[in-house]
């Protein structure tokens, strides 16, 4: 047996924080026309519910609006957030990505540097439209430890719930981080 | 506009259109990673990907995917239908040079109040038809005398 195999990430530190539920924390900045078209030409989705306002307002929806995933990618960095993200860029170990799993959650204290998305269970209510406000909250819903074929992984699951300011429900997501 | 898809015209093993996406390249995904402001170097730095973390190339953003598994969803129930879950698991790695197919199949449905009830595999297949992000779906759809499926959706109208 590996010594790595002894090791359990699952301290009474790292169990304090399951069930941790942040509150609703709001999007720096409104749902953006320019952000969303941004996002479907990325996504080669050109369908005209995301920019032909005449198209969009003849449908359920009565305006333009963004694909279903897109509150999951709101929270960008803030306008007055001074510290720059790629300030580490330079070290050639840094992977350009925050350890931070959810802005309103608290960091893990586990001590593994890699991190793999595993997967997502989405339940979708609606839709934003540009100028909808979205906030979200997220919590731990577990995190447990798991022997991979090159070691130890632990696995967290976080539930985000996402709605607009005005209390419309956007998506609910469960998502399965790995970290090894 | 696409035609309202009714529950009535839909049998388990039918599979829905299929929706391709490639190749794709390194300019694709970084415009993506530039839309979402996601840096993880894994999507651009050839050398940190490959040297530093042992990929074999720079990879396709599962975030990406996942859109696209819900487009080819929302794709064919259009206006009239409601994509309402939705799950896949990351299981395979995609680089440049993929072509991606994203596909469904019904494996169940049910009237539930005055909406049918759709389930799906789904997955997005590379060229080789190799299966890296399977997955399940749920679509609400109205029945031909039935009233539109309610938006914003709200599951209890399935009651």
């Amino acid at each position: 047996m590996a010594v790595d195999e002894l090791v359990d990430h699952i301290t009474p530190d790292v169990r304090a924080v399951i069930g941790a539920r942040s509150d609703w924390l709001e999007a720096p900045h409104p749902v953006e026309a320019s952000e969303v078209r941004r996002f479907f030409q990325a996504l080669m989705d050109p369908n005209p519910r995301f920019w032909d306002t005449e198209h969009a307002a003849g449908t359920r929806y009565g305006a333009v609006v963004a694909p279903p995933g897109f509150p999951v990618h709101a929270f960008r960095r803030p306008a007055d957030d001074s510290t720059d993200s790629l300030a580490a860029a330079g070290d050639p170990d840094f992977d350009g990505v925050s350890r931070a799993m959810r802005v309103g959650l608290p960091k893990l204290p586990i001590a593994l540097s890699g991190i793999l998305n595993g997967g997502y269970e989405y339940e979708f209510f609606s839709y934003p439209k540009v100028g909808d406000r979205i906030q979200c909250r997220s919590a731990y819903l577990d995190i447990y430890q798991k022997q991979g074929k090159a070691g130890p992984m632990v696995l967290v699951v976080i539930e985000d719930e996402y709605r607009t300011a005005d209390g419309r429900p956007l998506l609910k997501s469960l998502n399965t981080m790995i970290m090894r | 506009m696409a035609e309202t898809v009714y529950f009535e015209t839909v049998a388990v093993g039918d599979d829905i259109p299929v929706l391709a996406k490639g190749p794709m390249t390194t300019a694709h995904i970084i415009r993506w990673s530039a839309a979402m402001e996601n840096w993880h170097k894994i999507h651009y730095d050839w050398r940190y990907a490959t040297e530093h973390d042992g990929l074999p190339d720079v990879l396709i953003n599962g975030s990406w995917k996942q859109h696209v598994l819900a487009q080819v969803l929302v794709d064919w129930v259009g206006e009239t239908g409601w994509l309402w879950k939705m799950n896949f698991q990351y299981r395979g790695m995609n680089i440049p040079g993929d072509t991606l197919t994203a596909w469904g199949r019904v494996t169940g449905r049910s009237q539930r109040g005055r909406y049918g009830v759709i389930e799906l595999d789904i997955g997005l297949k590379d060229q080789n038809g190799k299966e890296g992000s399977p997955g399940t779906a749920v679509i609400v759809l109205p029945l031909r005398d039935g009233p539109p499926v309610p938006y914003p959706f709200h599951p209890a109208a399935l009651h």
